[in-house]
């Protein structure tokens, strides 16, 4: 696949008494829509920083391309960033903002009204060079914020948190934008967000952060599927996260009941974490389900019907295109595929720690 | 949502009160004579040579003096802002506090710091250096001018300078510019409206202070704000006094025309 | 690298604000009076001043006028604001274009603007006038404080209060005033410091009797600065200081998450502000429980008296009031020019008054002065009759006027700095001593000084003479190094200057700090002045007024007060109970009449003489 193009070797940083980051390894390659993904505070906005140029890491280093960028100034990099509240320049109008970056280029005036119009276009933004910034809707400034870093030809676009302030409907249409984008223009993208909904519509990898450590990294469907642990594993997607003992090779159980299921490798009644997506969970008649419960929530999704089911002391999460009203006695089943078991961490730190340990 | 208009009231009956009909009995005596007949002549009495060198001094040196407060209060400013301490009240503080000691007090201990045998040539001498002359100069004009008024330029350039978001400096950064050109480019005209409130608020008052040329200059550097206080105090002439007032409010009417124009939503106040 | 360059540029700015602010403290520690000598260290003047009923409630006044105009400022100031923010954009810049008036008009137009309309209304002026005025000024920096913060206002939480069922003064107060409460407060602080140091518009819309700190300070000037007023201006500058570091050194909470930090700041700036503020109400309730304590009983037998600052020993009203069981208000000025004003407006009936020689012709002509009951004023008969000789030039009669200090203008030099025979007006002329002359810097005096040089009369109306003198005075300019009134004393006694133009009242105080120093009278003659009590035309308490005189005429009263301020008396009765012999026989103070040949006393020369003398005043001073 393609080469890397950029490498951060063990990056730490702290601000005050807070590490914020903690010894973090992250490669990513050309032309790759990564996206980090956490709660605020996990470290994944400060990353962003420290490649942009904003931040110097207290330890560690930025490689770019092969060559050490860690203490080069923001304006010497090859790389430019989309800022969440776009951050244009409100003494300037759209066409100044997008020039900004061409003019101290060097380029000149045939080009950069060539770019100008090619960016607007890019965005939908046509006939809109004379506007200022503040006469705009967030959705509009977001698109100039974008043509704006664009225009130079990054080697890799930066975007933190770019669709935050948008309504949903915007964000959709723009994550769909951002997408044709990235295939339009054959740049890296690395993507800041909490939101795990975009991360998994627009990414190639997603890195899920915590508390400054990676926890995990790999495709949407692989994050989705096969959480590594519970903070991942509660972080994206709806999830039955429940206590369970590791009886023995492919049987698992959990409250009080025997479920067969595929992992190996976890030792003899060992205590662990089992994660069952709710559309996972298959409800039968009582007597073909594994346990038992009673419908206790019924909405309506549209697409699904949620139900909250309350079966040996638990409440289980269920989608289901069948609908079972409330207070009907169920069984539960659950295939033994759509049973993850993830260790279950001795301590806080460790579940910080994650998979880098 | 009309009724809160209403609270406008009482501000409204005591700015037409105390601040318009003033104004108006200002105007009344800048164009009267002592008969109550109307007349140009007191507008006219700025062009005598005594009151327009008087004028002109002043203008010089209030430019001269605004000049310096915003050279020094920028940097400073930028410091400032750029501090993490993102304690606006401490900062304001320690710009208001010297006026808690009483302004004549103030200035007269400048006296005392620049005299012929004060304490600045007394640490000149110990050091061995020439001592200069700098009491009753116009240079010591501007020191007090400085002195005084560099907190009300001081205080709207942090203002303005700490609300800039730093997103915007980064993200210009970020497209290639260098830190001057960042400051050139993007930095100083956002700072625009604190600029000119603060320009402003540093050249009307040096335009027409008395006090610091009596005290600082002694009394050999007549300013315009001098032969106003003369007017009104000691020729006791009124009318003469009020049409002098008359012309320096020109000038203070270009400033609020121009504040309007540039500090529309008034984000480069004080506070 | 650039942490240190920006450290040092911090440190540059701070020494240039805090500079006189350190001086100003050290010489509240200066046994010397003088603030261009160093005397040793003393505590004196920080008991003193405690003990000093003038300055305590002077320092009452100007807190509670401050806390008062503060507080009303901003109540106003707060409600417009929000009714300003709630206007079309054009109404809106006509209210900001008008609160910006007061703001960017010169301090001068907008006392004496209010003062006249205070006269035109026949308000009386005193303490109401001033807080009226304080007001006018505080209002636009509370609302320019305040408007910011109602514009970072977001108007639908106005909107959710009143949706969830507060009334439209609830919905704001616990939705808006919360908001912008940052602004209020700091509002509030800006106002309070600006009245606290207004000197200005106080001076002009001020009334008999109330003093602020800064009035009083600036009716000092004429005889020096009390070194009490650096003391308490230290006390003041201090706590305030100290406040501030509390205020700011307060346990912050432990920091939590980054991101939380910014909120945590923004919840704690009120709380920053309402220390301070809550201790300005304390200091401004501690001074009006201190002024409670220290009123008297009111009688209804009243004086008011309007005199030269520091021109009266205040144990002599204390006395008075004693015997008489008139209650006294004292109220000063600093220059003849000043004090006409008031009386010409007849805004305040003062009951007596002692203007200098000249004036009291002026007032006497302009028909301002009532004729003295001398059956009253038996006393008179203790004034030396050579002085009343002398008023007759100003008062032909002797029928409005009686003596209270006189004196004489002359040359003050430093014996080390000039060798020569100091005996004529011409040494001020000389050359050899450029940059080290200081003249008086007031009309009359400066061409007093000229005229006599060239043997003309100082009262002289003859354009040829007049010309002559402003060329020469020109011609002097080069080599004076400060046209000044007060503060010939305290340079002369630092140092500063070689010779200086004074009036004879301060030679003794002077030699007595700097025994270089040495006073003459020109051969030329000069001006001999009186400075004489008057009852203008429009006193209330015209016999106690003449009580007041005769009071004054009492040998002891009279040595009393020559022993406080030091300028000669006219009473000769007083003097011949001076114990020193060579104060009781100075020259200086007491001039034989040989001394003063040629001399003359200042006459009021009409209106146009008067604004002609100015015209070429100013042409000396603005070449």
């Amino acid at each position: 696949m393609n080469h890397t193009l950029v490498d951060l070797i063990d990056i730490s940083k702290g601000f005050g008494d807070q590490i914020v980051l903690d010894k973090l390894n992250l490669s990513i390659r050309e032309n790759e829509f990564l996206t980090l993904l956490g709660p605020s505070g996990c470290g994944k906005t400060t990353t962003l920083r420290i490649l942009g140029g904003f931040e110097t890491p207290d330890f560690g280093q930025v490689i770019f391309d092969g060559e050490d960028i860690t203490n080069l100034p923001p304006n010497k990099r090859n790389l430019n960033t989309v800022f969440q509240k776009y951050a244009l320049f409100s003494h300037m109008n759209i066409e100044e903002n997008i020039a900004f970056g061409l003019k101290i280029a060097g380029k000149s005036n045939a080009y950069i009204k060539d770019k100008i119009k090619y960016a607007l276009k890019l965005v939908n933004l046509e006939g809109f060079e004379n506007r200022l910034p503040d006469s705009l809707s967030g959705g509009q400034q977001q698109r100039v914020a974008i043509a704006r870093a664009i225009v130079n030809e990054p080697r890799l676009l930066l975007l933190d948190e770019p669709l935050g302030a948008l309504d949903l409907k915007l964000r959709q249409d723009m994550q769909y934008e951002l997408i044709r984008l990235k295939n339009e223009l054959g740049i890296t993208f690395i993507y800041v967000t909490h939101d795990q909904e975009e991360a998994l519509t627009m990414s190639d990898t997603i890195v899920v952060m915590n508390q400054g450590y990676i926890q995990q990294m790999g495709s949407p469907e692989d994050i989705y599927n096969e959480p590594q642990n519970a903070f991942v594993a509660d972080f994206i997607g709806e999830s039955n996260i429940i206590e369970g003992t590791m009886l023995e090779d492919r049987l698992v159980k959990i409250l009080g009941a025997k479920f067969p299921c595929v992992d190996e490798g976890f030792g003899r009644n060992r205590p662990v974490d089992v994660v069952i997506r709710p559309e996972d969970v298959d409800l039968v008649k009582p007597e073909e389900g594994t346990i038992q419960g009673v419908v206790s929530h019924l909405i309506f999704k549209g697409v699904h019907y949620e139900m909250e089911v309350q079966a040996n002391g638990f409440e289980w999460l269920v989608h289901s295109t069948d609908m079972f009203p409330v207070g009907q006695k169920v069984g539960i089943h659950v295939d033994p595929f759509d049973i993850q078991i993830m260790h279950k961490p001795v301590s806080e730190d460790e579940e910080a720690i994650g998979v880098n340990e | 949502m009309n009724r809160k208009k209403l609270l406008t009231g009482p501000y409204f009956f005591w700015a037409v009160a105390f601040i318009l009909i003033p104004l108006a009995m200002v105007l009344y005596y800048g164009l009267t004579d002592v008969d109550g007949h109307l007349t140009y002549e007191n507008l006219l009495a700025i062009g005598t040579v005594e009151n327009f060198k008087a004028l002109c001094l002043s203008l010089l040196l209030s430019i001269v003096s605004t000049a310096i407060c915003l050279l020094l209060a920028y940097p400073l400013a930028m410091i400032l802002s750029g501090m993490k301490v993102n304690q606006t009240s401490f900062i304001v503080l320690i710009f208001i506090l010297p006026m808690w000691m009483n302004f004549l007090l103030r200035t007269m201990a400048w006296q005392t710091l620049l005299e012929k045998n004060g304490v600045i040539n007394q640490l000149l001498g110990f050091l061995h250096l020439p001592s200069i002359q700098l009491i009753n100069t116009p240079y010591a004009i501007i020191l007090g001018m400085v002195y005084n008024f560099l907190p009300f330029m001081v205080l709207p350039l942090y203002n303005v300078l700490s609300k800039i978001d730093k997103d915007v400096i980064f993200a210009a950064r970020d497209l290639g510019a260098t830190e001057l050109y960042t400051f050139r480019k993007i930095i100083f005209p956002l700072s625009l409206p604190g600029v000119v409130s603060g320009v402003i608020m540093v050249f009307v008052p040096a335009l027409t202070t008395f006090v610091i040329s009596d005290l600082l200059g002694g009394s050999k550097i007549l300013l315009i704000g001098n032969v106003i206080e003369q007017k009104f105090k000691q020729g006791s002439n009124w009318h003469v006094g009020s049409g002098l007032s008359l012309v320096l409010m020109v000038f203070i009417l270009i400033s609020m025309v121009v504040t309007t124009k540039y500090d529309k939503d008034g984000q480069g106040g004080m506070f | 690298m650039k942490k240190t360059a920006r450290n040092i540029y911090l440190a540059l700015i701070l020494i240039l604000m805090y500079a006189p602010i350190v001086t100003l403290m050290i010489l509240s520690f200066n046994a010397s009076k003088s603030r261009s000598k160093w005397g040793g260290f003393t505590l004196q003047w920080y008991s003193s001043l405690f003990r000093d009923d003038a300055i305590m409630s002077a320092l009452y006044n100007t807190l509670v006028i401050a806390f008062l105009s503060a507080i009303l400022a901003t109540l106003i100031g707060t409600c417009a604001s929000i009714g300003i923010n709630s206007m079309k954009s054009r109404w809106r810049t006509v209210f900001m274009g008008v609160t910006n008036i007061p703001i960017l008009n010169s301090d001068i137009v907008t006392g004496i603007s209010l003062m006249l309309l205070f006269i035109a209304c026949r308000f009386t002026l005193g303490f109401s006038t001033i807080l009226m005025a304080h007001i006018t000024f505080n209002i636009p920096y509370v609302i320019l404080s305040v408007m910011p913060k109602l514009k970072q206002t977001n108007k639908s939480t106005y909107e959710a209060a009143r949706d969830l069922g507060a009334g439209p003064f609830q919905a704001f107060m616990k939705v808006v005033f919360p908001d912008i409460l940052p602004g209020v407060l700091s509002g509030f602080l800006m106002a309070f410091t600006m009245s606290l140091d207004d000197f200005i518009i106080t001076h002009f819309t001020k009334g008999p009797g109330v003093d602020t700190l800064s009035t009083k300070i600036y009716s000092e000037v004429r005889k020096g600065i009390r070194p009490e007023m650096y003391a308490l201006s230290t006390l003041l500058f201090l706590s305030v200081m100290v406040i501030m570091i509390l205020v700011n050194s307060a346990p912050k909470e432990p920091d939590k998450k980054l991101s939380l930090e910014l909120e945590n700041e923004k919840k704690k700036l009120p709380l920053r502000q309402v220390i301070p503020a809550a201790l300005v109400i304390l200091v401004a309730g501690a001074g009006f429980l201190f002024h409670l304590g220290s009123k008297g009983s009111v009688s209804d037998e009243k004086l008011i008296v309007y005199n030269w600052g520091e021109y009266l020993d205040p144990e002599v009203i204390d006395i008075f009031e004693e015997e008489t069981g008139i209650t006294v208000t004292y109220e000063e000025y600093e220059t003849n020019e000043i004090m006409y004003p008031k009386i010409m407006s007849k805004a305040i009936a003062y009951d007596v008054v002692c203007p200098s020689d000249y004036m009291i012709q002026r007032m006497r002509e302009n028909d301002l002065l009532a004729k003295i009951n001398w059956d009253n004023v038996p006393n008179i008969k203790n004034i030396d009759p050579t002085y009343m000789e002398q008023s007759r030039s100003f008062d032909p009669e002797n029928e409005y006027s009686v003596p209270y200090c006189v004196g004489t203008v002359g040359i003050l030099y430093n014996k080390t700095m000039v060798k020569e025979k100091v005996d004529s007006w011409d040494i001020l002329w000389d050359e050899k001593y450029r940059d080290s002359i200081l003249m008086q810097d007031s009309v009359r005096d400066a061409f007093a000084v000229a005229l006599k040089r060239r043997g003309y009369s100082l009262n002289s109306v003859v354009v040829d003479e007049l010309i002559q003198a402003t060329d020469d005075l020109i011609a002097q300019k080069p080599l004076v190094q400060a046209y000044v009134v007060d503060q010939v004393r305290d340079k002369m006694i630092g140092n500063e200057a070689a010779l200086g133009v004074i009036y004879s009242g301060e030679a003794l105080y002077t030699q007595r700090e700097n025994p270089n120093l040495e006073y003459v009278i020109p051969k030329e003659g000069t001006n001999v002045w009186i400075d004489s009590w008057v009852i203008p035309s429009n006193a209330q308490n015209k016999e106690n007024a003449e009580k007041f005189i005769n009071f004054l005429c009492r040998p002891d009263i009279a040595l009393m007060n020559f022993e406080y301020i030091t300028y000669a008396t006219p009473n000769k009765a007083a003097r011949d109970l001076i114990e020193d012999d060579s104060i009781r026989n100075s020259r200086v103070l007491f001039p034989e009449a040989e001394d003063l040949k040629g001399s003359e006393t200042f006459q009021f020369l009409g209106d146009e003489a008067d604004s002609y003398y100015n015209e070429l005043w100013n042409k000396v001073k603005s070449k």
